[in-house]
């Protein structure tokens, strides 16, 4: 008796096990064809750093240090300066004359993008860090601020939906 | 040269104070002296400093600068030995909006101020006077400085007072329009050449005032029913008035009412027979809707609160103030929005910026109602006037606070209808504030 | 000591003083009642309305910074009615404030922010247009935004009544009320930014500093004034290495939180493009760039030659050196080189006050006894030129003590204005006018004296003799130049005594020559020059081999023969003694790569020249002055805890012929320091700038 009851339990756990492989085998497939096809992300997915600019194209940082103090792993370096009247970069008194962040330290928290102040520093999708030198980790303003004018092939439509 | 007068006298005054209104050259000592002037200050001459307080204070005079502190009492602070000079100092800035009384006694009665000054010198021993004047009453200093002029050349001032060795000087001095200078500390830091802000008291101006020495400081008024209390006794001023406040005092009724003027009445007058017997009623037999009794720095009375005797402990008690006598009268046509407005906008245009309350709670009321009126603004803000004010009362530096949140809240809770109706109505072109007046 | 008066405050029961404020009665018993223009030590204001608190059987709320103490007073601070009216208050303080916080210079340190954050009022229901107006330079270290200003008044009571300036006031009332320059659109000061340290907000921002960083972003390196006598605490903030601001708010010094613009903002000096960072040797065309080895050899093989020939060395050493390098200086002439020939410039007449008055307790005045004192007499200097801190002391006595001011100088000075009597006399002249203040004088229960260079040899004993007359006691400043000239004067600097004023006999010494005479002088081979610029006005007349340590190529280093990069006192460790004897610490806050400390130049040197002089550490080395110093035998770890420590006694002063032709002051004004003051771009870009002593 107690032989006959057990044939019958792995019968019926085979035949579940099976119906979950037959199911997926017809429910479309979620793999990503990375690096064939972009990958796609969530918008909130939380890459490499974007320091955007405001509907003048100006630099919305304002260099108050925020995100440097929010920053677990003091990856961000700022130096600050005043706009002059013939050089304006933030549309504030002032504006980050140097601003460094660190990826080879970087951990993606995103207090950063919370402690700002003026939504200037935000996380774009780039994830694509990866090198054979350290020091290529460190990038700088140049590299992290939204182009201007605004490229269409650059542009951010999940991010733009977002954050404006 | 004889002034004009604004308003024909009423058969229910008492004329003490304002008797010399009216005659033929006023202003002139010839008159003054024709009519009894002066002969209080030989009467006090007679007396000693101590009998003259006695005499003040028997009368119950209270101040008439709005405050209604006892004179007698505050002439007994100063010190009788000082080293330091002392001073008598006349608060002729007459500011408040509504109250138009100092003006017309020194423009029909100078000398009574005069003697007044005098009198209080010799109860406390100064040898100088200085009258300030309200910078607008530039007309004044004119008519002051004839009197005294008049006064020295009669040996009633000088540095040898009718021979009696009693020295007195006095002179006027004009500010320059500011309402806080009004207030007695900012009047004395203003008449040392300084900024016109409030001091830090205690200590008092009896016993730190000008220059830091002891000071005697009243209102035009109040120093204009001195000879009155001299000449025929403190207890006959005293029996003219209510128990607890003496004599008679000058009502500026102005608003809607067929015979606006100053008026002499006795303490504890009522105020309802005041706007209907003395004043002629209410304008075009319409309905009295709300009166401001003592200035515009006083919390209104709706029109069913207004049976009361005008002292200062009646209307306390009626949750406004006396003040200084400035009686507003509205009827049922007045916008009570718009004269909150007004009143919102007078105060933060006169706030010194000493204190932090006032400074930025009388611009936060004026910004605020200027908007309810508008009628852009939710009907939770008007909680939010009421709790500004409440924020503002009694934590101010000088009463200049006070003056601006007591009527601003109680127009906002007496008639919170009107408020609330504002907000409901579309919004409208607004006209300027400013073509109202109050005053 | 008045009588004591018992209260309560929030439950406590406390005992203070009569006439306490109950602010203050309140922080003894360790409640915070919250305050933005109450400021301890100006006059009270009540604007502010944020430390109103309860008193019982009071029925308004009371501003606690106005209110004296009273017997059985019965005071709270923590009723909902006190909670509720600050955050009233903070809420009407925040209706028209900017909330630029991100940009504001002041965030991150903010008193107003601090408030907000403790006392609530975050969320703002202020819905109407704010007042602005536009940002104002009123100097090139002076900015002021209006908008952010909250009225405290503070400002405007420091520059009157602290610094005696009175510069700035208000303008407008109500809701436009602002702060003002007396002059307009400009200010006309002492430029000292004392305005700027003392406001709570960012209203007042300084001009160096602006937008630089942020506080939390700085270390903060607490260390000693480099420029005048004074000692005055500075903290620096500093980030990777260069120094962005000065300040002590922390009031951890003998200055409070006095500072002057030099010690506020002419640390710029350090990080000029024109420093030294590599030695330099002379070669027939100009100099050439060399390794600190190869300089120091060359310097060390010349030392050898001068030692062999007897000691033909001179060294001219410096006012701004730590006490342990002076110490080692000497120590390597004198027990290294066999030379006794070393000198500095002086500035005033120590020794001879130390010799009149020898044996005596107490002579010498603290900083301190100028705050206590009942009487002060200045004799020939302008104190709030040359000495800002002490004239701030003397300020703050006579507003806090009333004390009895006596001024006796060549021209107007600035004390005149709270002097009891100011007598002006020529230069030298100052004890025969003294005789005319004698009854004066007599009636106080003590006196501080205090005498510039006008006063030196025979002068200094004369007037100890004729305070003396007095019979009541005295005590003396003998007023110096430069941050350590009391301290070069201590470790034996001169040509006359060895540390603590011994006797050269305990070294079998003659007196050397001055550094006047070492200019003149045929015999020395090299000459070797710390710190100092005696060819600034001066010439070789034989030019000797010459060595100078520097920080810039200053008029003595163009002549030298090998120039070594010296650090400023910024960027090292060690003491300074004020003018008053307090020792104080130093601590290295800058980095100036390639520059070394002179200590450590000397004992390279010493090294070289395989002598054995001790430690060249410089915690060692004030170990060894400690053991070895007369007046220094202090509590060391005091020091090292970064307070000021009064030196003294000496008991064993030698007696001395005082060289009195050589002692001069420079004359600086508040915005003149020799080499360093030009080149400091503040110092120089001020409209004041070009000052002069005695214009009141």
């Amino acid at each position: 008796m107690a032989r006959k009851i057990s044939i019958l339990q792995a019968a019926a756990a085979i035949t579940k096990g099976l119906g979950v492989t037959l199911r997926e085998m017809l429910s479309p497939a979620v793999t990503e064809e990375y690096p064939d096809a972009p990958p796609s992300f969530e918008a909130r997915y939380r890459g490499r750093h974007i320091l955007r600019r405001d509907e003048n194209g100006l630099e919305k940082c304002v260099a108050c240090f925020l995100c440097a103090a929010a920053c677990p792993v003091q990856c961000i370096y700022i130096e600050a300066a005043e706009n002059t009247a013939e050089q304006r970069f933030s549309g504030s008194e002032r504006y980050a004359k140097v601003y460094n962040i660190d990826y080879s330290r970087c951990i993606f928290c995103g207090y950063c993008v919370e402690a700002c102040p003026t939504d200037a520093i935000v996380h774009g999708h780039g994830f694509e860090l990866a090198n054979y030198h350290t020091s290529a980790l460190v990038m700088r303003k140049e590299d992290l601020l939204e182009p201007w004018p605004k490229q269409a092939d650059v542009a951010l439509p999940e991010l733009e939906r977002k954050v404006s | 040269m004889s002034p004009r007068l604004y308003n024909e006298p009423s058969p229910l005054e008492v004329k003490i104070l304002t008797r010399r209104f009216g005659l033929p050259n006023s202003q002139s000592i010839d008159t003054y002296l024709a009519t009894g002037g002066y002969e209080a200050f030989r009467k006090a001459l007679e007396m000693t400093p101590e009998e003259i307080i006695e005499e003040v204070k028997a009368s119950n005079l209270r101040g008439r600068g709005g405050a209604g502190f006892p004179t007698g009492m505050k002439w007994g602070f100063v010190p009788r030995e000082s080293p330091l000079p002392k001073y008598v100092v006349v608060n002729a800035d007459e500011g408040e909006p509504g109250t138009c009384k100092d003006r017309l006694l020194m423009e029909h009665d100078p000398h009574q101020l005069l003697e007044g000054m005098l009198i209080a010198a010799r109860a406390v021993g100064a040898e100088r006077g200085y009258i300030y004047i309200r910078g607008e009453y530039r007309y004044l200093i004119e008519i002051l400085d004839r009197a005294i002029g008049e006064a020295y050349e009669r040996g009633f001032l000088g540095d040898n007072i009718l021979g009696t060795g009693m020295r007195f000087h006095v002179y006027t001095h004009s500010g320059a329009g500011s309402y806080e200078c009004g207030e007695e500390s900012a009047l004395l830091e203003s008449l040392e050449g300084k900024r016109g802000v409030p001091r830090i008291r205690p200590p008092f101006p009896a016993t730190a005032g000008l220059f830091q020495c002891p000071t005697v400081l009243n209102n035009v008024e109040t120093f204009c029913a001195i000879p009155a209390i001299i000449r025929d006794g403190g207890k006959a001023f005293a029996a003219l008035g209510t128990p607890r406040n003496g004599g008679t005092r000058l009502f500026c009724i102005s608003g809607h009412v067929n015979r606006p003027g100053v008026y002499e009445l006795p303490m504890g007058f009522n105020l309802l027979r005041m706007i209907h017997e003395v004043a002629g009623g209410v304008r075009d037999g319409r309905k009295l809707k709300a009166v401001i009794p003592g200035g515009s720095s006083c919390p209104v009375l709706k029109a069913e609160e207004c049976d009361l005797p005008m002292d200062f402990d009646s209307v306390a008690q009626a949750g406004s103030m006396l003040g200084s006598g400035g009686v507003v009268v509205m009827d049922e046509t007045t916008d009570m929005v718009r004269v909150a407005v007004r009143i919102a906008k007078f105060y933060q245009h006169e706030s010194c910026g000493w204190c932090v309350p006032c400074r930025e709670g009388t611009t936060w009321l004026r910004h605020l109602l200027t908007r309810i009126d508008q009628g852009i603004a939710k009907p939770s803000e008007l909680d939010l006037v009421v709790e500004i004010c409440n924020n503002m009362l009694g934590r101010t530096f000088c009463p200049l606070g006070d003056a601006a949140a007591m009527p601003i809240r109680s127009f906002v809770m007496k008639f919170r209808e009107e408020f609330e109706a504002r907000l409901r109505r579309p919004m409208v072109a607004v006209p300027d504030p400013d073509s109202l007046v109050v005053s | 000591m008045s009588k004591l008066v018992t209260l309560t405050i929030d439950g406590k029961q406390i005992q203070v003083p009569a006439g306490t404020l109950v602010i203050n009665a309140a922080k003894q018993a360790g409640i915070e009642i919250p305050s933005f223009c109450y400021y301890d030590g100006l006059s009270l204001q009540g604007a502010c309305r944020m430390c109103l608190v309860e008193v019982e059987r009071v029925p308004k709320l009371m501003t606690a910074c106005t209110l004296p103490v009273a017997e059985g007073m019965v005071v709270r601070t923590n009723t909902p009615q006190v909670i509720e009216a600050r955050k009233a208050m903070l809420e009407f303080l925040l209706t028209n404030h900017p909330l630029d916080c991100p940009v504001c210079d002041k965030g991150g340190e903010c008193e107003l922010q601090d408030m907000a954050f403790r006392y609530g009022a975050g969320e703002g229901r202020f819905v109407e247009f704010k007042y602005h107006v536009p940002e104002k330079q009123w100097s090139p270290v002076v900015y002021y935004d209006a908008p952010r200003c909250i009225l405290c008044y503070r400002c405007v009571r420091i520059c009157d009544e602290g610094l005696g300036v009175n510069a700035l006031g208000v303008v407008n009332r109500g809701v436009r009320s602002e702060i003002a320059p007396n002059r307009g659109d400009h200010l006309e000061c002492d430029e000292c930014g004392m305005c700027i340290d003392i406001c709570p907000v960012g209203a007042l921002t300084s001009g160096t500093y602006r937008y630089q960083t942020r506080p939390w972003e700085m270390s903060h390196v607490g260390t000693i004034c480099t420029f005048c006598a004074d000692g005055c605490k500075t903290t620096l903030g500093v980030r990777n290495g260069i120094i962005i601001r000065a300040n002590n708010r922390d009031r951890s010094g003998i200055n409070d939180e006095f500072l002057c613009i030099k010690g506020r903002f002419a640390f710029d000096f350090v990080h000029h493009p024109e420093r030294l960072t590599r030695p330099l040797i002379r070669t027939l065309s100009g100099f050439r760039e060399a390794s600190w080895a190869e300089a120091i050899e060359l310097v060390a093989e010349r030392f050898e030659q001068a030692r062999q020939q007897g000691g033909r060395i001179g060294l001219i050493g410096s006012t701004r050196t730590t006490n342990e390098e002076n110490y080692f200086l000497q120590k390597l002439l004198r027990q290294g080189l066999g030379s006794n020939h070393i000198d500095h410039r002086q500035s005033g007449d120590l020794v001879s006050l130390l010799m009149a008055t020898r044996g005596r307790e107490g002579a010498l005045a603290t900083t301190a006894d100028l705050y206590h004192a009942s009487g002060i007499l200045i004799l020939g200097a302008d104190l709030s030129q040359q000495h800002p801190l002490l004239a701030f002391q003397i300020r703050a006595n006579y507003r806090h003590h009333r004390a009895r001011v006596y001024v006796v100088t060549r021209g107007p000075v600035r004390e005149d204005q709270i002097a009891a009597r100011s007598l002006r006399v020529a230069p030298g002249q100052e004890l025969e006018a003294l005789e005319s203040l004698r009854t004066e004088l007599q009636g106080l229960p003590d006196l501080v004296v205090l005498y510039g260079d006008s006063i030196k040899g025979s002068a200094v004993a004369r007037l100890v003799q004729w305070c003396d007359s007095l019979a009541i006691a005295v005590r003396y400043v003998c007023l110096l130049d430069d941050a350590n000239s009391r301290g070069a004067l201590d470790m034996g600097l001169v040509p006359d005594w060895l540390p603590g004023y011994r006797s050269l006999d305990q070294m079998n010494l003659q007196p050397g020559l001055c550094w006047e005479e070492m200019l003149e002088s045929e015999e020395l081979e090299v000459l070797w020059v710390v710190g100092a610029n005696p060819l600034r006005r001066r010439h070789l007349k034989r030019r000797p081999w010459l060595v100078v340590q520097e920080l810039f190529l200053t008029e003595t280093a163009q002549q030298a023969d090998v120039v070594l990069p010296a650090a400023s006192a910024y960027e090292k460790r060690g003491t300074f003694t004020s003018v008053c004897g307090e020792l104080q610490q130093l601590q290295p806050a800058a980095q100036v790569p390639g520059a070394k400390t002179d200590l450590e130049i000397a004992s390279l040197i010493a090294l070289q020249l395989g002598l054995e002089l001790g430690p060249a550490d410089p915690d060692e080395l004030l170990g060894e002055i400690h053991r070895t110093v007369d007046g220094y035998n202090v509590d060391l770890p005091l020091v090292a805890a970064g307070a000021a420590v009064p030196t003294g006694p000496y008991p064993d002063v030698a007696a001395v012929a005082v060289r009195v032709d050589k002692i001069r002051s420079r004359e600086d004004t508040l915005f003149t320091a020799g080499s360093l003051g030009q080149r400091s771009q503040v110092l120089t870009s001020v409209r004041e700038a070009p000052g002069s002593l005695y214009r009141g």
